[in-house]
């Protein structure tokens, strides 16, 4: 049985449709990546799946259970960690995590003994007794994780779990993901980074403006789109002038930022000498150049038009919406 | 004491002309930060209605509940126990509004802005004045207010529309004499929270004066402290033209307090300013 | 992978509350000075009426010598309205911050959430409650005896939850401390649109027939019995009756509220 089966999911604000008829199914055991620019509607998707915000169409089942008419029922099988740290800065972290046990119905002996491994879980034994208001963000996102785990839930919500984190951080909380996976813990995790998605995730959905785009494992989708690019990088004010060049010769892509040029190559490597030879012909330098194979963000543009870190719009490629 | 002198000149005018012509620069100054100061409060319904509703629901149970006190022997010949508390209200109102400016200013230095001031080569007491200019301009509309109020309810102004004006006046003025306190509070500590700390004190001095009560039945000891508070000479100046006729010795009185008020929010507001830019 | 064990859900519902409340006190005992503005306006409101109002008692109709013992009640129950309005601030800003997201997503039953903030209320308004009765006898009210003092503290704790319910709704329903002012006025209107400044009979007309229909009136006059008189269990039925109907509809509409967070 899916752990978490969603048909034509959708949630308006007044005139705005945050979320428009999303469907997904996710396999017990699996990671899950939502990923999505800000705004795309990953938050209420989760709120939705979470119990914390009721539907205003379609309907979800976690874990076997209707989001709306066994809400109850859900709750006890889920673990929460939302984007907001749901944290009370007054509380030490070991109050925390045996106010959650509380919560999710342990006995006291329980509880406290779940305290004990899951502060060593995620090494925070040390600050256990400190106040949460002292914890660095890091340190926050790993109590909350601990306080997401204390009743063993079979599914796990983690939205967007290492936004503002530092690199190290962001890999701690990472390795602790694939544990739990291990486990068999369902992992539904919503992020805006490439990196977290590609990394993690089994399947990835792709939303934009509430609506999927686009399903798939990474590599199907970055198969499915294909092209490598060559990455042009060159001297302030050359740009335009080798944009014009590259249009000649090849196919460009929509640029990232002002300092790039990229341009489609079909057939990889291959395509770089005539790339190369047209902008020397015109005179202008090259400071750097790179293959890029494609990543979930060419994904993200051949599915909507732009970018899902940089919101620059399609220049000259035209958006397939699929 | 040659670093005091330095920084006293920095009190006055820096700018290279001198005269008029400094003086209507400033005002120009003075203005534009006021009308923004003026801006914020009425842009914010919700911080304003604290400074008008509470007065005029504790007015509306003081009246209801304590109106029997007319009767009392020693009253004042009034027309109704509302038209005595009228004075009281508008004190109240003006005292938040006070007290709301400072936590204006004080919110303003934590976020920087006051920085952004500082630096400009604006003489310093304008700051001060243009958020003064808010706080009078909610002392203007709450004795509106309240004079409405009054009408509304039967309450007569005894001296008509002259004693109307003297009460706005009065009520203007003594607003941006408490403005002036709560700059000096909120330039000394820089924190929003302890300027809003001090909102229970506001309503200690007003029970500590006649603003609700006739002094003389009030009962000891506030009764002594009513009798020599600054603010009873104030809503006693305030009151008179409401409940009888206009009183040179009464609105003297009151103007020599809400001047001493003044004096004295000049002073602190000065002395403040000076450790604010000593202490950066 | 199975769930773990867990106790009997009214075992595991009473330890929610035990938990929540003692999170309650973390604001009291971990933030220092905040105790103080929940003690000292109802003190100061104390001393204040005392010294401007006092002379009422000359008035035909008051029964009291002293004016402290007519007010100490009323000071002590806008202690218990000022303390729970505080509870409904203190959700609100617990909304705003998320942190009642982790109560909602637990499969803690709304009511138990609701009953943590309201017990917890009603328990911390007797702080401000002793301290003014505490000035009160050092001014000279009379002592109220074991069963007025015990008449009281019970209005007190039952209105501070009444308070709270109020509080709890409007912070559920706009989920921001904005409502702050509405949650206090709220409550200081109902409290002393009553026999607070004097007795029914003057009372001004308009505020006598208010005070005529307002329930709170009964748990003042139950309040005040041992102060200036007699308890009897004839004064004291009929405010009881008053706090138990304002916490069933004031608390119907928290918990409804509460179970609407998800809308």
């Amino acid at each position: 049985m899916p752990a978490i089966v969603v048909e034509g999911l959708e949630r308006s604000f007044g005139e705005v449709l945050a979320v428009q008829g999303v469907d997904l199914s996710v396999e017990e055991g699996e990671i899950y990546g939502f990923l999505g620019p800000n705004g795309a509607g990953k938050t209420t998707t989760v709120r939705m799946l979470t119990t914390l915000l009721l539907p205003t169409g379609g309907h979800a089942t976690v874990a076997g259970h209707d989001v709306v008419k066994q809400a109850r029922a859900v709750r006890a099988t889920i673990g929460v960690a939302l984007q907001e740290a749901a944290l009370d800065p007054l509380m030490t972290g070991r109050e925390l995590i045996r106010l959650q046990a509380t919560l999710q119905g342990l006995p006291s002996a329980a509880g406290k003994q779940r305290a004990d491994d899951l502060l060593e879980r995620v090494d925070l034994v040390a600050a256990a007794d400190r106040r949460v208001g002292t914890y660095s963000g890091g340190m926050q996102r790993r109590l909350d994780l601990a306080a997401a785990l204390v009743h063993e839930p079979r599914v796990l919500f983690l939205d967007e779990p290492t936004t503002g984190l530092d690199p190290v951080s962001r890999k701690t909380i990472w390795e602790e993901v694939r544990t739990l996976n291990d486990e068999g813990t369902t992992v539904f995790l919503t992020t805006q980074y490439l990196e977290e998605a590609d990394q993690l995730a089994d399947n990835v959905a792709i939303i934009d403006s509430g609506r999927i785009v686009a399903e798939g494992t990474p590599d199907s989708l970055k198969t499915e789109i294909g092209n490598p690019h060559i990455q042009l990088q060159l001297a302030a004010g050359s740009i335009a002038a080798a944009e014009e060049v590259c249009a000649r010769v090849g196919k460009l892509l929509p640029p990232v930022d002002g300092r790039t040029v990229l341009v489609e190559a079909a057939n990889g490597a291959a395509d770089i000498p005539k790339v190369v030879r047209a902008l020397d012909d015109a005179g202008i330098a090259v400071e750097s150049l790179e293959l890029v194979r494609p990543t979930l963000d060419d994904v993200f543009v051949a599915k909507t038009g732009h970018h899902l870190e940089k919101r620059v719009p399609a220049t000259s490629s035209a958006p397939a919406n699929a | 004491m040659p670093e005091e002198s330095d920084t006293d000149r920095d009190l006055l005018p820096r700018s290279e002309v001198a005269g008029w012509e400094a003086i209507r620069v400033n005002a120009r100054v003075v203005w534009a930060l006021g009308m923004r100061s003026i801006r914020q409060t009425f842009r914010r319904p919700q911080l304003m209605a604290p400074i008008v509703v509470f007065p005029t629901l504790l007015l509306a149970i003081q009246t209801g509940g304590a109106g029997g006190a007319v009767n009392l022997p020693g009253f004042p010949p009034v027309q109704s126990f509302l038209q005595f508390m009228l004075a009281g209200a508008m004190m109240q109102s003006l005292m938040l509004a006070g007290n709301s400016g400072g936590i204006a200013l004080a919110v303003d230095i934590e976020m920087g802005f006051t920085d952004r001031l500082f630096s400009a080569p604006i003489p310093r007491y304008t700051i001060v004045l243009g958020r003064l200019a808010g706080t009078a301009a909610l002392g203007l509309f709450s004795s509106l207010w309240f004079l409405a109020i009054g009408l509304i309810f039967g309450a007569q102004i005894e001296s008509g529309v002259a004693g109307a004006l003297i009460a706005i006046a009065l009520v203007t003025a003594t607003a941006m004499a408490v403005g002036g306190i709560g700059a000096a509070i909120a330039l000394r500590t820089g924190s929003a929270s302890v300027v809003q700390g001090l909102f229970p004190l506001v309503l200690v001095v007003l029970f500590l004066s006649s603003a609700f009560f006739p002094n003389e039945l009030m009962i000891q000891p506030a009764k002594a402290i009513a009798e020599y508070n600054p603010l009873s000479f104030v809503v006693e100046g305030i009151r008179g033209p409401i409940v009888s006729g206009i009183d040179a010795t009464e609105l003297a009185e009151a103007v020599l307090a809400i001047a001493g008020i003044v004096v004295l929010g000049l002073v602190l507001s000065a002395r403040a300013l000076r450790h604010r830019l000593r202490v950066g | 992978m199975e769930a773990i064990v867990t106790q009997p859900q009214w075992r595991a519902n009473l330890a929610t509350i035990a938990a929540l409340m003692a999170r309650a006190k973390n604001e009291l005992l971990r933030v220092p000075g905040a105790a103080i503005p929940g003690v000292l306006a109802p003190t100061i409101f104390f001393l204040g009426l005392n010294g401007v109002f006092g002379a009422l008692t000359q008035l035909n109709g008051f029964t009291t010598g002293t004016y402290e013992s007519f007010i100490v009640p009323v000071s002590m129950l806008q202690g218990a309205g000022f303390t729970g309005a505080a509870a409904g601030v203190n959700l609100a800003r617990d909304i705003e911050g998320g942190w009642v997201d982790r109560l909602l997503v637990s499969p803690a039953p709304r009511w138990v959430l609701l009953a943590g903030t309201v017990l917890s209320a009603s328990a911390r308004a007797l702080i401000p409650a002793t301290s003014v009765f505490i000035i009160a006898l050092a001014l000279g009210a009379g002592w109220p005896g074991i069963d007025g003092l015990l008449v009281t503290y019970v209005m007190v704790a039952a209105m501070a939850a009444v308070a709270a319910c109020w509080g709890s709704s409007l912070a559920l329903r706009f989920k921001s401390q904005s409502a702050a002012p509405l949650m206090q006025a709220g409550m200081m209107g109902l409290i002393l649109t009553t026999t607070a400044y004097a007795p029914l009979a003057l009372l001004q007309p308009w505020m006598r027939s208010v005070a005529e229909v307002n329930p709170v009136t009964q748990v003042m006059d139950a309040a005040r019995q041992g102060f200036i008189g007699d308890v009897t269990w004839a004064e004291t039925w009929p405010g009881l009756l008053a706090l138990a109907g304002l916490l069933v509809v004031l608390g119907a509409w928290a918990l409804r509220e509460m179970r609407r967070t998800a809308v």
